[in-house]
């Protein structure tokens, strides 16, 4: 019965998410359009509501779903003026399409992936949210909402001197707030729309450089962290901020790999979205500047310009930051959130930061419990790391960048701890580390070992094809004496440049 | 043939991972058990409240059963003091089985005004939700003074989570 207002709702992300992309101008392959159209489209409805509540519209059905129809359109008219000019060649174009075709080794990976997925999305539906974290702020937030037509309603009148959940961003509380007045009890069901979209997206982009058995290995290790794994069922913040995280993190590498600008800008729409999904994200971004600005000195950019590229790309992030922040908070919210006394004063003791550094690496990752929240995806990221050291392109262009944001995101995440003790070990931090894992793979699919060993398979394999076209095997982008194989040679399509290098094996 | 063969080594590749050190013990107890829980579930009739009665258990039904009797009564303006977890957990070693909801989360359940005893709008509650080993009561709290008494009795026990 709930079918069709699903579908409705997964055509509103399509559509919006499709929108997004067009203004971007973004022509990638069809697997690729589609995921991000729908995971666009649940960062754009998260922000509707939100939005409704700023200009004081009373959240409605009317109102809200008005404002997600109104706005799939208006982020359609430069598209559908494109198509009136040009015609339905126009969309088309849009998608750089390879023939859609399933290798039969692929089939079993594909069966467990399903039964993941058929587990996950049975959970969304069914059960209602269960976590702490969201029953004491946006969850009954969000209730409250379908019921008085506002985020700011009865909830903040009772004791809420228990939790500082209230404060959190609006992104679950609108996304809750759809999916209850779409006739859906628990809401959550937008989850499995974010889930399957960035299993599908992210099963692509590592085809895209191995062979898809060890496409299928790595995506099968990251399903099976029984940690992250729970949370594609389990509303909260932390899987859809790595999601958007690693995809800002994608483009901006893909960028540097291309030049592209729309990637960089589209790139700092994604950090943005990941910043407003969770505030602190902001200073991993920032994090970024670095290897940025190497990339645009190395494009002989005037300094002007790089500034006024660097403002487009942290200008979705600073205002992912003060909008449901300090704006929202500060301006809407009938209580007050002061987050000066939740700053750590003895910052010339740096004792806590090396402490926290050490507990991040030997009990949140090298131990048993490690085992518990990651499974052995780590173990096997350090196993090919050290592998990888022996063959030659051991440390590409790719491999650095993705090493550099595991780098920056450790790092980070270990100073935020030190400068604000409320993101504590077990629980924040814990969560925060989501984020390292599409990085490890994405590390992986550029590993010299496991890149020689895709070429060693689809060598013997004689006809190495993927997804109808040629079998993904890529060479780890460094200036060897003997390549190892064509830079993008799967025939999928990840950005203008690469897509010129491709050439045959 | 080939294709055959790196079939062959898809499966192998899934069974080794799903036998290998704590993969099987956390597949057998997650998403089997929650596919086995799928299977039962598609089938039964149960409405919202009763699959959050099975989902959060005795801390929903218990906060559910508050608000039946004070609707029943049609009682205004209540505001529900939870005893502390502590208690629970210290003196009749009840938690984590029996726990009083923080007030956020009995608004969530049931829409009324709860505290705990450290609350700052302790002051205000009228009634009391009492857990002993034979069952539930809800007291009322008549005046400042028995408030005083409550809160002092509780006071050795800090509220926790």
């Amino acid at each position: 019965m709930l079918l069709v207002p699903y579908l409705l709702l997964l055509l509103n992300y399509l559509v919006s998410g499709y929108g997004v992309l067009t203004l971007f101008r973004l022509r990638l392959k069809t697997a690729y359009m589609i995921t991000l159209s729908v995971l666009l489209g649940v960062a754009v409805a998260s922000v509707v509501p939100f939005l409704l509540q700023l200009l004081f519209i009373p959240l409605t059905p009317v109102s809200v779903f008005g404002g997600l129809i109104l706005t799939a359109l208006a982020l359609n008219i430069p598209g559908i003026r494109r198509m009136r000019k040009e015609g339905r060649t126009a969309f088309r174009r849009s998608f750089a399409a390879p023939p859609f075709r399933i290798l039969p080794y692929e089939i079993p990976f594909i069966v467990i992936f399903v039964f993941f997925a058929a587990v996950s999305i049975w959970r969304c539906y069914y059960l209602p949210p269960t976590s702490r974290d969201a029953l004491s702020g946006p969850e009954a937030i969000a209730e409250f909402a379908v019921r008085e037509h506002t985020m700011i309603n009865s909830f903040f009148g009772i004791d809420l001197s228990t939790t500082n959940n209230q404060f959190k961003s609006p992104f679950l509380i609108s996304l809750q707030v759809i999916c209850k007045m779409a006739g859906f009890p628990f809401g959550q069901i937008w989850l499995s729309a974010v889930f399957v979209s960035f299993m599908v997206f992210l099963y692509h982009a590592l085809k895209e450089k191995l062979h898809p058995i060890i496409a299928g290995l790595l995506l099968l290790l990251f399903l099976m962290t029984p940690e992250v794994y729970a949370y594609t069922f389990m509303i909260l913040y932390d899987y859809s901020n790595m999601v958007f995280f690693f995809l800002s993190l994608w483009f901006l590498f893909g960028y540097f790999r291309n030049k592209t600008s729309s990637w960089f800008y589209f790139s700092g729409l994604l950090m943005g979205i990941a910043t407003y999904i969770r505030s602190e994200t902001l200073v991993l971004a920032l994090l970024f500047l670095p290897p940025i600005l190497l990339a645009q000195a190395r494009e002989r950019m005037t300094v002007k310009k790089i500034a006024l590229a660097d403002l487009y790309f942290f200008l979705p992030s600073l205002l992912g930051y003060l909008l449901p922040g300090p704006f929202y908070i500060g301006h809407y919210l009938p209580v007050h959130y002061d987050v000066s006394g939740l700053v750590n004063n003895n910052l010339t003791n740096w004792d806590p930061l090396f402490q926290r550094y050490s507990d991040i690496l030997s009990h949140l990752i090298a131990s048993t419990f490690g085992v518990r929240l990651w499974g052995y995806i780590y173990y096997f990221a350090a196993f090919f790391l050290v592998a990888g050291m022996f063959f030659p392109g051991r440390f590409n262009r790719d491999a650095r960048n993705w090493l550099y944001a595991m780098l920056v995101l450790y790092l980070g995440l270990g100073a935020l701890g030190f400068f604000l003790p409320l993101i504590d070990l077990n629980d924040t931090t814990k969560r925060e580390l989501f984020k390292m894992l599409p990085l490890l793979l994405l590390y992986l699919a550029n590993n010299a070992a496991l890149i020689r060993l895709s070429q060693w398979i689809s060598r013997w394999e004689g006809s190495p094809i993927v997804i109808g076209k040629r079998l993904a095997v890529a060479q780890p982008s460094v200036p060897a004496k003997k390549p190892l194989a064509p830079a993008n040679p799967t025939g999928n399509k990840p950005g203008p440049r690469s897509s010129k290098k491709r050439r045959k094996k | 043939m080939k294709s055959f063969i790196l079939t062959i080594v898809s499966f192998l590749l899934i069974l080794v991972t799903l036998n290998a050190g704590y993969y099987p013990t956390w597949f057998k107890s997650k998403p089997v058990q929650y596919w086995t829980d799928l299977m039962k579930e598609m089938n039964d009739t149960l409405d919202p409240s009763g699959i959050m009665k099975s989902r959060y258990g005795i801390s929903y039904v218990i906060s559910m059963r508050v608000k039946e009797v004070i609707e029943r009564k049609n009682i205004p303006n209540v505001v529900i003091l939870f005893e502390p977890n502590s208690y629970y957990r210290d003196s009749l070693h009840i938690y984590p089985n029996v726990h009083a909801p923080e007030p956020a989360v009995f608004y969530y359940y049931t829409g009324l005004e709860g505290v705990w005893t450290n609350s700052p709008d302790v002051g205000k509650a009228n009634y009391l939700v009492k857990v002993t080993k034979k069952g539930v009561t809800l007291d009322a709290i008549k005046n400042p003074e028995q408030l005083r008494q409550i809160l002092a009795f509780y006071r050795k026990f800090t509220p926790i989570l």
